[in-house]
């Protein structure tokens, strides 16, 4: 698949509700995200980024339009193929970490690998590996409740790598968190991210990590707005 | 999945390799359950509410399903204690009853045939013991032969059988003594209009009728007022290495009057009667059924109210890969996890109770058929419960987690 963009989205539309209650939340969207490229959807609330995160996501179904995630035309893929993609090809950051409370911080990241396929002894001792690599080594065993927000996500970080899916897509990952905390996880979520060499997309409307984005797409009214010329 | 512009060299481990395929499914498994069980295990307070619920579903369907067996158990254990191995009853006969008679030569004629060992008569009969104040209570005297005693007494507790052998004396249950005035060795009692002296207690002997009092068989014939050639049944114990078909078919090909069962048969049949004809199976049936249904509504309100409180987490499942299936998984192995723990809890509590509370006129019997039985149920229970949570999650988005 060398060659081939990670992410390629050519007129994805979305339309929530039917009838007089029909929203058209995306109208048609073109994206294309290099390999290896870190990324952020910016736009204001209801701009519709969040809904093209998740249709890139496969988690949900666009009304219209086509998405390739490295190649494969996932947007046609039925709904039981999709958990398989979702495993293989992606790895998701969500607004709070969005981790298993009954879980630590360990089992959380194990549990992504053995979703992928990978044996739990094994699972278990990458899972250790990855929280040390975003500097929770000593946190392996705490549950999520044991640990601040910035902790939580810095978890989910090293979850959504688990495994190096070769996409790695970020909703408002530092929507909780202080500048100098929303700042540390994403230096961490790119450095690492470059080292393995994830494309990552993140949707944020916070301007202080902007800085750390390859590019920066704005988003408004459900489409992309042309570079250069956002206000 | 290589990874691809690392330009320096990785602390973290390169990706384990995949399980093989057949590996694979066992593996998604062994994650799911184990899943589940900590997100069971860490909601406690709807943990434990839901094994109220199981256990209050064993310990109501096992103490009704036990008082039951109890019941039956004491209905037909003289048939299963009376040494015999084929009853000679009346025709049509349903239940170990007393009314009909048969004829008494048939117990002499039967000891002709081959294959038989001996063969006793038994009276079976209603008597009224006189109790001091005016009142009188019921019993069922049963006049056996000496000197084989076949069909009783047994499970003595005063006295031995053979003082049957002394004139006009009986054996009562000790479980009726003070419904009989306070029995005691040696206290006198009119049966029937006949004095009678206390020679010994038994235990437990206590049928869902009048209770169990011993006579040897002629002063059991003066009481029950029975015509010298007539009897209620004959026990017949077939001779060691015989088979006990053969010799009733035998039996019944020479006697066409009367029936000849087995002693099995004679036990299916009255227990087919109780539960059947008599109320009883219906009335402790309802009663069991209601305790599991109330166990299957807990169950069912709980895991769906942990869904939903849960909702969050099983979204993010979906999201990262797990699929509908991976998901019943988690729920079935919570549902399985509920009623093996519900189930030793509540059978621990009822066998408690049922030694408790065990009495001469009442006993719980949990058979171990019926523990395996009711933990069996419990676990089909729990996951048909478990199955409305699964139809929601099945409808759950995965993208509600990006709300």
């Amino acid at each position: 698949m060398s060659g081939e963009a990670a992410i390629d989205a050519r007129g994805v539309r979305k339309v929530f509700g039917k009838g007089a209650l029909a929203f058209e939340a995306l109208k048609g969207v073109d994206l294309r995200v290099d390999r290896g490229e870190f990324i952020m959807l910016a736009g204001p609330s209801g701009s519709g980024k969040t809904t093209l995160l998740s249709i890139l996501g496969c988690v949900l179904k666009p009304s219209g339009g086509e998405v390739r995630l490295l190649g494969e035309l996932v947007s046609a893929l039925p709904e039981s193929k999709l958990p398989r993609v979702r495993t293989d090809y992606i790895g998701f950051i969500f607004q709070g970490g969005n981790l298993i409370a009954s879980l630590t911080a360990g089992q959380n990241v194990a549990l992504q690998l053995e979703l992928r396929g990978v044996d739990t002894r094994a699972a278990n001792l990458q899972a250790r590996a990855l929280l040390e690599q975003v500097g929770l080594g000593d946190k392996v065993d705490r549950k999520p409740m044991d640990l601040s927000g910035g902790q939580r996500q810095r978890v989910a970080i090293a979850r959504a790598l688990a495994g190096e899916p070769p996409v790695i897509l970020a909703d408002e990952p530092t929507a909780a968190l202080d500048a100098e905390n929303g700042r540390h996880v994403t230096e961490i979520l790119r450095d690492l991210s470059r080292r393995l060499g994830n494309t990552v997309v993140v949707v944020t409307h916070d301007n202080r990590i902007f800085h750390l984005a390859d590019r920066i797409i704005y988003i408004e009214d459900g489409l992309i707005v042309p570079e250069g010329t956002h206000a | 999945m290589t990874a691809q512009g690392a330009t320096a060299p990785l602390a973290i481990p390169p990706p384990a390799v995949k399980a093989r395929p057949g590996r694979h499914v066992l593996l998604r498994w062994r994650t799911m359950v184990r899943v589940g069980l900590r997100m069971m295990v860490h909601d406690k307070l709807k943990m434990i509410g839901t094994l109220v619920g199981v256990v209050f579903a064993v310990l109501l369907s096992n103490q009704q399903a036990g008082t039951l067996m109890g019941l039956l158990k004491k209905n037909t254990m003289f048939i299963e204690s009376s040494q015999a191995d084929i009853w000679v009853v009346p025709p049509n006969t349903e239940q170990l009853a007393p009314g009909k008679f048969i004829p008494e030569a048939i117990a002499v004629q039967a000891r002709g045939i081959a294959g038989v060992a001996w063969a006793e008569p038994l009276l079976f009969g209603g008597g009224q013991v006189a109790v001091p104040g005016g009142s009188s209570e019921a019993v069922t005297v049963i006049g056996t032969k000496l000197p084989g005693l076949r069909g009783g007494p047994w499970n003595m507790v005063s006295g031995t059988p053979e003082v049957l052998r002394n004139d006009d004396t009986m054996i009562f249950e000790d479980g009726v003594r003070d419904t009989l005035g306070g029995l005691n060795l040696g206290s006198v009692r009119e049966v029937n209009g006949r004095n009678v002296q206390v020679g010994g207690f038994t235990w437990g002997l206590l049928p869902f009728g009048p209770a169990y009092a011993f006579a040897d068989y002629d002063l059991a014939r003066l009481l029950l007022k029975v015509e010298s050639d007539r009897t209620n049944f004959i026990l017949i114990g077939v001779t060691p290495g015989q088979s006990v078909t053969a010799v009733r078919d035998a039996l019944q090909a020479r006697f066409t009057d009367v029936q000849m069962v087995t002693t099995a048969d004679f036990t299916k049949r009255t227990l087919r009667y109780l539960l059947v004809k008599s109320a009883l199976g219906v009335t402790f049936g309802t009663s069991t059924a209601f305790g599991l249904i109330v166990g299957f509504v807990i169950v069912a309100l709980t895991t769906f109210s942990a869904v939903l409180d849960n909702i969050r987490e099983f979204g993010t499942l979906k999201a990262i890969g797990a699929t509908n299936w991976d998901l019943a998984k988690l729920l079935f192995a919570q549902s399985i996890a509920y009623a093996l723990l519900g189930s030793l809890i509540g059978l621990t509590l009822v066998t408690r109770v049922a030694d408790g509370i065990r009495s001469p006129k009442f006993a719980i019997i949990i058979t171990p058929t019926l523990a395996v039985g009711t933990t069996l149920m419990m676990i089909v229970l729990c996951i048909v419960a478990s199955s409305f949570a699964l139809i929601r999650l099945r409808k759950l988005e995965p993208a509600m987690v990006f709300r």
